[in-house]
């Protein structure tokens, strides 16, 4: 049948679509064991290489101390938002990327007992969308056949796989998020990164502002989730014993991140110190507004907006903001010449894409992941599944590893999961747009774990 | 289409989709695909519901994300904290959520077209508030996980003798293929409750309010009942979708982007596949589904820039370029579309009535 010229161009297209659709066409079927829901009661529990702290494999699927390492690779997925309104947190996958690309060019892979093994990433997008992420780590576990997670980005995506990696018996190491939920020990496959932990953020805050001013008046500007919780619970729990008064709390939505009435608000209170449980964007625009108020608090301001991107946008506004980072800042003269900034800066121009900026946290951050990602798998004995975690719940004596801070070491103890405990205050220059270091290395080993409410950590 | 042709072509259609719905999806798929297509399918469900409202009754909503995760959050609460086993939550969910849908089906008579939009786009915002306030989920946070054991395959099938229970297990003993069985079950039977909707008194009434109100009114239409049961029902249909989401996803969440995004692709699944059709919106909801699959995973687009993370970033537009150049070739929606296509058949050979050659005689 002749058709018209219009009407075949409709049809072209329609089938276009069509095509695309149906190019999901399967791929076939494995139904072995490891995909299967319930799985068999297959473990004894095994006693594991380090000391102190069994993981029990008893309720395991697929037993974790037979998964080993075949060939000469190890296959590592994550997943993060590199799309959307997080996207900025991709930035995380290029630093990382950088430091297996350099690892396995130069060094040859990481090496376990002996033998070299190189390292591979797989990344997917979630769109910092809960859902998605347990799509893609189920999707990374039984189609790509990963050994197991490395540095998952937010909290509800990584509370979201919490369950099933614990059913897996899957690692799912360095989860990038400071939450106090990384202590519980009921969930032993999931390792928190090394960000210092929201409340012990806290801790540094305070011990700081008794310093100043024993009596000072505290307002509180924080995100309306989980995130922001961790703040501000951790705060009025910590001055409870001391003269400090939160005289307003305020709080944001994320998803928005307007903060201008709420900012409003707060400065009306002429507060001493203002402290920002908040991230991204919502960082910066509130430094602002705090700026054009005329308000002059002693500011305080979460460790996540660390970045040279978020402080630009603050430019002058951001001038004396306190924060934490258990990291090198790459803006900081101070470290110019130290021998690990300078191979990050130079490796990073060789193997990251052309438009990186090196001064980026972000970035910097995932270096440093990377690089204790290969300092773990260094000290595992067993390359299974179940040493590797083992050898996560152990670690110990951690430093000296890409950008963290000279002299500090990190370590998970028996109680206290949290790795990020040794740091610095810091406090942000505008002039010369970098974090100064403002005072006292700060070495709390244990504190996450004592001074966070309960309720944070085992909720 | 002569009635043979029209019957030949239906058993055709049939027969297949049974072997590709009933079989191949489950059976010849990797887990991650299965569940796709069960994610399809629950869309497709959220869209039809919305089309009863949307598509035949002209009541635009796009506050449908709050409806679905009602039903997600009811189910997973159920499951997770009062130890329920999860079918039995399905029905408590569309209960529930036809009765909060009648409830927000009063106080929207009151406005009409745009501002009933923005009421119902007020829900879809108001809702994540409500589940921070009120959710006690996990970490502080108010999502509500839920674990394996809590959606596993229940073996119900042990009560049947052996060989058909080793046939059900094989069949149907993984929980991806569980899981796509259930939404596909329930689909059809949705589907089938909007079928028989619309060829009853009450579909009829539904078009009739949705096209002109006050004729409607006089022949002696009850405006308020059919409005506010349009409502209850698509309700009805997303808080079912929800539940059966928590099957695939193990949680609830709700986040205002994510609730809207939600509302917008029921609604967009409904105008893509046919507004006012049985079958459109499911069919949308397959080709929404699905494309933003492929896009999402498209590897050849990382070639384009030296940087796959920018790639990444244009797939929601390029999502958006290729619906809309579906909406410009086919406005009313693929199945609007493909009726006029079959129509444009019908009179093309009642025209032209084959010539008489010398050859075939």
């Amino acid at each position: 049948m002749r058709l018209r010229r219009a009407t075949r161009y409709r049809f072209l297209a329609l089938t276009a679509v069509l095509a695309l659709v149906l190019a999901a066409c399967g791929d076939g079927r494995d139904d072995d064991d490891s995909s299967a829901g319930g799985g068999d009661d297959n473990g004894e529990s095994e006693d594991g290489a380090g000391d102190g702290f069994e993981i029990d494999t008893v309720n395991c699927g697929v037993d974790p101390g037979t998964v080993e390492i075949t060939g000469g690779t190890i296959k590592f997925g994550t997943s993060l938002p590199q799309s959307g309104t997080y996207a900025a947190f991709s930035s995380i996958l290029r630093g990382q990327q950088a430091y297996i690309d350099y690892l396995n060019a130069e060094k040859g892979g990481v090496d376990i007992g002996g033998t070299k093994y190189q390292i591979e990433l797989v990344a997917k997008d979630d769109a910092y969308a809960a859902e998605q992420t347990f799509s893609n780590v189920q999707s990374l576990v039984d189609d790509d056949d990963v050994f197991g997670l490395f540095n998952v980005v937010g909290t509800k995506n990584n509370l979201a796989i919490r369950d099933y990696v614990n059913e897996t018996c899957v690692p799912n190491l360095l989860a990038a998020t400071g939450s106090p939920a990384w202590g519980n020990p009921e969930y032993p496959w999931l390792l928190g990164t090394f960000l210092v932990p929201y409340p012990l953020e806290m801790v540094a805050f305070v011990d700081y502002l008794e310093n100043q001013k024993a009596d000072a008046t505290i307002a509180v500007l924080r995100a309306d989730d989980d995130f922001g919780q961790s703040y501000s619970e951790t705060l009025k729990a910590l001055i409870a014993d001391t003269e400090l008064t939160i005289v307003d709390e305020q709080g944001y939505d994320p998803e928005t991140g307007e903060v201008a009435s709420q900012v409003t608000s707060l400065a009306a209170t002429n507060a001493d110190a203002f402290v920002l449980g908040a991230t991204l964007l919502a960082c910066p625009t509130a430094l602002n507004e705090v700026a054009a108020s005329g308000w002059q608090p002693i500011t305080y301001m979460s460790g996540t907006c660390t970045s040279k991107t978020l402080m630009t946008i603050a430019g002058a506004s951001g001038d004396a903001v306190l924060s934490v980072t258990p990291l090198m800042d790459p803006n900081d003269p101070q470290w110019a010449d130290n021998d690990a900034m300078v191979l990050y800066k130079e490796k990073v121009a060789q193997y990251a894409p052309a438009d990186t900026d090196v001064g980026n946290g972000i970035v910097a951050y995932g270096w440093t992941a990377a690089a204790a990602l290969e300092e773990l798998l260094s000290r595992v004995e067993d390359p299974t599944r179940l040493g590797v975690m083992q050898a996560a719940r152990t670690l110990s004596d951690v430093s000296g590893i890409g950008l963290q801070l000279p002299d500090s070491t990190w370590s998970v103890g028996e109680d206290d999961w949290f790795l990020g405990e040794n740091f610095d205050l810091v406090q942000y220059v505008a002039a010369d747009g970098f974090f100064m270091v403002a005072g006292e290395r700060l070495d709390l080993p244990g504190e996450t774990e004592e001074i966070t409410p309960e309720n944070l950590i085992n909720g | 289409m002569s009635p043979r042709v029209r019957l030949v072509v239906a058993l055709v259609a049939a027969v297949a989709g049974v072997y590709v719905f009933g079989y191949w999806v489950a059976q010849q798929n990797a887990p991650s695909d299965v569940r796709l297509f069960t994610q399809a399918l629950y869309v497709g469900i959220a869209a039809t519901g919305l089309n009863i409202l949307t598509g035949y009754n002209g009541q635009v909503s796009i506050g449908h994300g709050a409806f679905f995760g009602l039903g997600a959050y009811t189910s997973a609460i159920l499951v997770s904290e009062h130890g329920w086993n999860f079918v039995p939550t399905i029905p408590v969910a569309m209960a529930l959520c036809f009765v909060v849908g009648a409830l927000i089906g009063f106080p929207a008579l009151r406005v009409k077209g745009l501002y009933l939009a923005l009421v119902t786009l007020g829900l879809a915002v108001l809702f994540p508030d409500l589940t921070d306030r009120f959710v006690n989920g996990t970490g502080g946070t108010n999502l509500v996980t839920l674990r394996g054991a809590e959606v596993a395959v229940p073996d119900w099938y042990v009560w049947f003798p052996d060989p058909i229970a080793d046939f059900f297990d094989e069949w149907v003993g993984a929980q991806d293929q569980w899981a796509y069985y259930l939404t596909l079950v329930l689909a059809l039977v949705l589907l089938l409750g909007v079928f028989l909707i619309a060829r009853s008194r009450f579909g009829r009434s539904l078009i009739a309010v949705r096209d002109h109100e006050a004729a409607a009114e006089t022949v002696g239409i009850d405006l308020a009942r059919v409005k506010v049961t349009a409502f209850a029902l698509s309700a009805l249909y997303a808080g079912t979708a929800g539940s059966l989401s928590v099957l695939v996803n193990r949680l609830a969440n709700a986040g205002k982007v994510e609730t809207f995004q939600l509302s917008i692709e029921f609604l967009v699944a409904v105008v893509v596949g046919g507004a006012a059709t049985v079958f459109g919106p499911m069919l949308g909801a397959f080709i929404v589904v699905f494309l933003r699959d492929r896009i999402d995973n498209q590897d050849s687009l990382s070639d384009l820039f030296s940087d796959p993370n920018r790639a990444k970033l244009l797939s929601p537009a390029l999502f958006g370029i290729a619906l809309i150049i579906l909406m410009y070739v086919l406005p009313d929606g693929i199945v609007g579309g493909s009726r006029r296509l079959v129509r444009r058949l019908g009179r093309r050979s009642r025209r032209a009535p084959a010539p008489a050659s010398p050859l075939t005689s």
